[in-house]
């Protein structure tokens, strides 16, 4: 369980304090991860479209206490309610010509693994201007979803009336981040916290995304190193061509069905190794801040972007069991 | 007219910060000292900007006047601009005796056979340095004075600087003009790009302290003067030291040209330790690395102390000063010399003029 809140200012009651049950946390670094599974056929890729090619901000969420999918509406309500109530305050953003904020939560049945995880849910809120207040002429200025994708472990224990969602995924301004995040925390008791991204996930992520297949040409397999000690920082990136990079792992992955930590490693070393050679500097010394490959791009601070819909399922697959690591 | 030029000035000044204002203006030299005691520099930069655009208009400030300013200002803060170097080749031994008024006739002329639409400013500076600036029209629009290209060319020299800025389809007639008016062959871009002009061209005058051999004894030559506490006991002070003297001699001892990055386009072989048992391709393992810094060769120098490199840094990033160039695109080298690093690979010498593409979206 997580102590300290990221939204300052907020505040926090905890109802009757309900906590999960001490469990045996899950190794943060496990022995091997299945292969990422390519999306359902029947599933309709213009649903997910609108994920695609932004950046979101990733956070981890504590389970949900009595939250029920069938009260979005209510919910959107309240949290409209509550959010200007916050810009009385003068706590949130003032736009000229704003009429104010409207909120509006949706369920995303097809954002998840499968039929044991919850149903992803989206909250959006859109800008009324006084230009057109009858139209549905609103500009969507904030977005953020939760969802959980195989989240068994976290699901299996799970005391009623909790909902898990783990995974919380936002892109827009940090300001409605806080206001929405304070609103959730107090109304479910839950916690949501800031998920970082390590280096040592980064490279799982470089590797596994390098091995999936695509159907068209794709960018490149790239890694974005720092050295900020230096008395002059020092960024680099390593870019291989997807083709030569995905050859390379596949000599590396031999265990079928799966992906071993061995096997990352030797990955990572190969590249290290072919990068020392040209340039005699130990990149392995450094720090892997992005990587960035053709399924999807993640940075160290916990930013992702999804460039394809067929895969996914499958980074949320990785990124959900990120967060469950970090509730635990 | 008037208002575009005024308008033009007042967002010139506006670049400036507010200390440097004041000056930059009397080396314009437009207007007098009387006109600019009236000017309250204790206001906004916003407010400051517009009375001198209030003071311009009211002496009738034209096109040349404002371009001026702008020439001024990109020669005090040329770093604003992205630089990419250009060498002009000519037969003969000839050195011409440089008449610069034939030269911004011959270029002015040169420019406008093809594009009638354009101000051209020279500006002559003490280093022997001549500065061009040209504001770009098209043949149907008269020139827009914030497209604007730069030209520097040292005359006694077959180097110039261009920042072409957004217009790179005029390259080309930039190219052809700078080699007509100077009497030159033909003109090649080097494979050297930075937003520090200085260094470019500390680079190309190899201004910059080369290599030397130590031929020096080693108790003369200046090892880590630290002050040295006695209690403290450095194990690794001859390793220390190996790696000290092994960076000046791949760096030399002076600072280094100021660089923001290094791209090295790899098309060598994928080779590998074989107890990993994996890719043995006869094709390249095609790679795209780039180094970025703020300072890149200061960065590269310290990486071997830092512990994050070995001593000597491989040659491949040593070699940027003396080579000129910081886009490279390497292969293997043919025949192999097992044991010497050198001729392991080997430096295409590009004659493609075009930047390498970047590989990720």
């Amino acid at each position: 369980p997580a102590g300290g809140q990221p939204f300052a200012g907020a505040l926090i009651e905890r109802r009757g304090g309900a906590r999960l049950a001490a469990r045996s946390p899950r190794s943060v670094h496990p022995g091997s991860r299945l292969l990422p599974p390519r999306f359902q056929e029947n599933a309709d890729p213009q649903k997910t479209a609108f994920l695609l090619r932004k950046q979101w901000t990733l956070y981890s969420v504590s389970p949900l206490y009595k939250f029920s999918s069938a009260d979005l509406k209510d919910y959107a309500r309240m949290l409209g309610v509550f959010i200007a109530t916050e810009k009385q305050k003068g706590l949130a953003v003032d736009v000229d010509g704003e009429l104010g904020v409207r909120v509006a939560m949706s369920g995303l049945p097809e954002l998840r693994g499968s039929e044991q995880d919850p149903a992803a849910v989206l909250v959006q809120l859109s800008l009324r201007s006084s230009l057109s207040p009858k139209n549905s002429e609103e500009k969507l200025i904030w977005s953020g979803w939760f969802c959980c994708v195989a989240g068994d472990d976290l699901l299996e224990d799970l005391p009623e009336n909790f909902t898990c969602l783990p995974l919380f995924l936002v892109n827009g301004a940090e300001s409605y981040t806080a206001i929405v995040g304070s609103w959730f925390q107090k109304t479910f008791d839950c916690c949501f916290r800031r998920l970082a991204i390590s280096p040592l996930n980064l490279t799982w992520m470089a590797a596994m995304w390098t091995g999936c297949k695509v159907d068209k040409s794709t960018a490149a397999t790239e890694l974005l190193f720092s050295v900020p000690h230096l008395p002059q920082p020092l960024d680099i990136s390593y870019a291989i061509h997807p083709e030569d990079a995905k050859a390379l792992w596949d000599t590396v992955q031999k265990t079928p069905g799966e992906i071993t930590q061995e096997e990352v490693d030797v990955f990572m070393e190969c590249l290290y190794s072919h990068f020392h050679r040209h340039f005699k500097i130990h990149l392995s010394a450094t720090k892997l801040v992005k990587v960035s490959t053709g399924i999807a791009s993640a940075h160290c601070d916990g930013i992702i972007k999804f460039l394809q819909s067929q895969y996914l399922i499958g980074v949320l697959m990785l990124l959900t069991e990120l967060a469950i690591s970090q509730i635990q | 007219m008037d208002e575009v030029i005024v308008e033009y000035i007042r967002r010139t000044v506006l670049k400036i910060p507010r200390d440097e204002i004041m000056a930059v203006l009397q080396k314009w030299g437009f207007l007098s000292e009387a006109q600019l005691q009236t000017i309250n520099f204790r206001q906004t930069k916003e407010s400051i900007s517009h009375s001198v655009a209030q003071l311009c208009e009211e002496s009738s400030a034209n096109i040349k006047q404002a371009a001026l300013l702008d020439i001024i200002y990109n020669h005090i803060y040329p770093n604003k601009r992205a630089w990419s170097v250009y060498r002009m080749n000519k037969t003969g031994e000839e050195t011409d005796f440089f008449d610069f008024r034939d030269f911004k006739k011959k270029f002015r002329r040169q420019i406008q056979s093809a594009l009638i639409n354009v101000t051209i400013n020279f500006r002559e500076y003490e280093d022997n340095a001549i500065w061009i600036r040209i504001a770009w029209g098209t043949p149907y629009t008269k020139p827009n004075q914030y497209k604007t290209s730069y030209v520097v060319y040292h005359s006694q020299t077959p180097y110039v600087f261009i920042s072409a800025s957004t217009l790179r389809s005029n390259l080309p007639l930039l190219c052809q003009a700078m080699v007509v008016a100077s009497n030159y062959h033909d003109i090649r871009e080097m494979e050297l790009r930075s937003h520090c002009l200085n260094s470019l061209k500390d680079i190309v005058f190899k201004r910059y302290s080369q290599n030397f051999q130590t031929n020096y004894p080693l108790q003369e030559r200046n090892v880590l003067t630290e002050n040295v506490d006695l209690r403290i006991n450095d194990e690794n002070s001859s390793e220390k030291e190996r790696i000290h003297r092994l960076n000046q001699e791949c760096f030399g001892d002076g600072p280094q040209p100021k660089l923001d990055f290094a791209q090295y386009k790899l098309e060598t072989m994928f080779k590998s330790d074989p107890k990993w048992d994996v890719l043995e391709k006869k094709e390249p393992f095609r790679c795209l690395v780039k180094f970025s810094s703020p300072h890149l060769l200061e960065s590269l120098k310290s990486l071997a102390p830092a512990g994050l490199a070995d001593a000597p840094l491989s040659p491949l990033l040593t070699c940027i000063p003396q080579k000129a160039r910081n886009y490279f695109k390497i292969r293997e080298k043919k025949s192999l010399h097992p044991g010497n690093f050198v001729a392991l690979f080997q430096l295409q010498d590009s004659s493609e003029t075009q930047h390498m593409p970047i590989l990720s979206t």
